[in-house]
């Protein structure tokens, strides 16, 4: 038993730092943007799909695709803006509008992966040398080690842009008040182009990562990530990125133990149960953040 | 003195000819409607799309109630949609009711299920959005494990051989003038008003003498009653439910499309945007069956960045003054 819950803890924490991940770049769409990205898990499968395809057809090991997936989702994330965002803005209720427009993208790309894919599970048969590794009294694959390991240096990275650098500082302003940014002279356009940039950048590269830490994924696993990824950003604190990432964690270690000492079938409800109980007790997040209006 | 009853009275004959063309036009509407589909079985037309046509049209006219009328978003809809379908399979497979006695308990599921939903009503935009939601990933999830005595597990539950796809087209066609009837009247009755009056400003309704919390439960158990009684019928119209159909997400989507396709907050907007919508969905569906769902997810992309009021709400926007004669 005890070896039971040290595993959860483990694995909890590794899965977290995912969901973290998802957390956080879906936590700055909705703070520099207000939009509620109901497609950030399709653009985070869409960054396993690209693992995949790297790996089995050039041979690319996942560790490879990382950059490439970070290079190519930022590019698209930028056209992408250009493309939605303006125009989606001049509607009379954008942020409900945004939620519908990402629904039909998620509908949208999920169909583009089915058809790419089919309907079978996906996985990447990489294996990493030695393939497991003992952490204490228990083995945890090297995959998994080697996934949290780049979840922390990409989340370090990230808070040192987003707290230690002009660029991320004016990101945290837009959050916090997107009309007293443009006084000061900030280009707010390119600002949030920027943005949903990083965003989907950090979704693809979570994509990957995804490949690396779960068995396997499909053309239909986005809406569950997206949810995840909802659940993270309720509890953090819509908008606030440090809140995401604490909140990250903290889901992965309630999913996994909720594993451990639950039914799979209740242990599924918990994540649900976290988000509701959330919103209506602190709608503020665990932090009591909010960003403003 | 007289120069104002002057003034008045021809705004009063104005108000009273403008009341005359509304109801002239809502009867005509529904006039034709009711004909085209009693007339579909007698002709031998295609059933099962006119009864899809039929569905979807009270989804999201109910839906409308929700979102045009009360301002939320409800995105977990299919919740009322799968409680009801299983409500009546549950009765008829297993207590061995009626079908057309089954079919009421669905409605009072649906009810019953939107109050215990109502504490969320306090929450607003998006988080009202996203909590609705997960409430419906909770509802699939505790049916899924209910035990398969009840719920007949991965297999669903089928109903034998119950199926009358005549009579049971025809009952969902009263579901469908029953809610278009609902929604005429809403839109005219003070709760109606009542209801776009909290919408636009809570406080400023609370302030006139509005019961807020009232007014908001009871648009919204009219939003929940109705597709559950869809659910209902549905499952007897097919004979089989099972938790994958009954609680997919689709549902959602495919009632919040077009709803919006046809315009939020007016009567006929979801009627017309239903009508488009599942005439080019089977269209598109027969002619390219592998990229349907694509197509439906595009489609939903350009309606909100070209047409967010949808059909009837941009005509509207065009021409305010057809607002008072087209319901």
């Amino acid at each position: 038993m005890e070896s039971l819950v040290l595993n959860g803890l483990i694995n909890g924490l590794i899965v977290g730092g995912v969901y973290a991940l998802i957390g956080l770049s879906l936590t700055l769409l909705y703070g520099v943007l207000r939009i509620v990205n109901f497609a950030h898990g399709e653009f985070v499968i869409g960054g396993s799909f690209l693992a995949y395809v790297l790996f089995n057809s050039l041979g690319i090991p996942p560790l490879l695709a990382l950059p490439v997936a970070a290079v190519s989702f930022f590019a698209a994330g930028w056209l992408a803006y250009y493309l939605l965002i303006p125009r989606l803005a001049r509607s009379d209720d954008p942020e409900i509008m945004s939620f519908l427009m990402m629904y039909g993208m998620s509908i949208a790309l999920a169909a583009v992966m089915l058809l790419m894919f089919e309907a079978d599970s996906r996985s990447i048969d990489y294996a990493f040398k030695p393939i497991s590794m003992k952490v204490g009294p228990i083995y945890v694959s090297t995959a998994r080690i080697v996934a949290f390991g780049v979840t922390v240096v990409i989340s370090a990275a990230l808070a040192w842009f987003l707290y230690r650098t002009l660029p991320g500082k004016a990101l945290r302003a837009t959050i916090m008040n997107r009309e007293a940014i443009q006084i000061v002279g900030v280009d707010v356009e390119k600002l949030s182009a920027f943005a949903f940039a990083l965003a989907t950048g950090i979704a693809g590269v979570t994509g990957v990562l995804i490949a690396l830490v779960f068995p396997a994924f499909n053309a239909f696993s986005g809406a569950e990530y997206s949810i995840i990824g909802f659940i993270v950003v309720v509890l953090g604190g819509l908008g606030n990125p440090i809140g995401a990432l604490i909140a990250g964690i903290i889901y992965g270690l309630a999913e996994q133990l909720a594993t451990v000492f639950l039914p799979q079938a209740l242990a599924q409800i918990v994540g649900f149960g976290i988000l509701v109980g959330t919103i209506l007790i602190r709608p503020t997040g665990i932090l009591g953040w909010r960003a403003q209006r | 003195m007289s120069l104002k009853t002057n003034a008045a009275a021809p705004r009063a004959s104005e108000r009273e000819s403008a009341r005359r063309i509304y109801f002239t036009l809502a009867a005509i509407i529904g006039g034709v409607v009711s004909v085209y589909f009693v007339l579909v079985p007698v002709l031998k037309l295609n059933l099962a799309f006119h009864f899809y046509l039929m569905l979807w049209i009270t989804m999201a006219s109910a839906f409308n109630v929700a979102s045009g009328f009360s301002g939320y978003m409800p995105f977990g809809y299919v919740a009322f949609y799968g409680v009801g379908a299983f409500t009546t399979a549950i009765l008829v497979q297993k207590l061995h009711f009626p079908v057309l006695a089954a079919l009421p308990f669905s409605g009072i599921a649906g009810v019953t299920l939107g109050l215990m939903f109502a504490p969320t009503l306090r929450l607003s935009g998006i988080y009202f959005a996203i909590v609705s939601l997960a409430l419906a990933g909770i509802c699939r999830l505790v049916i899924t494990n209910l035990p398969e005595e009840v719920t007949g597990g991965s297999f669903g539950l089928h109903l034998g051989s119950r199926a009358e796809p005549v009579l049971s087209f025809y009952v969902m066609m009263c579901v469908m003038l029953l809610a278009l009837g609902t929604i005429l009247w809403l839109s005219r009755s003070r709760l109606g008003k009542a209801l776009r009056a909290v919408r636009d400003d809570a406080e400023a309704a609370d302030m006139m003498g509005v019961n807020v919390v009232r007014v908001r439960l009871y648009g919204w158990l009219i939003a929940a009653f109705f597709p559950a009684l869809c659910g209902g019928v549905e499952a007897w119209y097919t004979n089989v439910v099972d938790t994958e159909t009954a609680f997919n997400t689709l549902t959602t989507a495919k009632t919040v499309i077009y709803a919006v396709a046809g315009g939020l907050g007016t009567v006929t907007g979801p009627i017309v945007g239903a009508f488009t919508m599942v005439w080019l969905d089977e269209l598109i569906w027969r002619e390219f069956p592998r990229i349907n769902m694509l197509i439906l997810g595009i489609a939903t992309v350009l309606l909100v960045l070209f047409l967010p009021r949808g059909l009837i709400g941009t005509l509207l926007r065009r021409r305010p003054q057809w607002r008072r004669y087209i319901p």
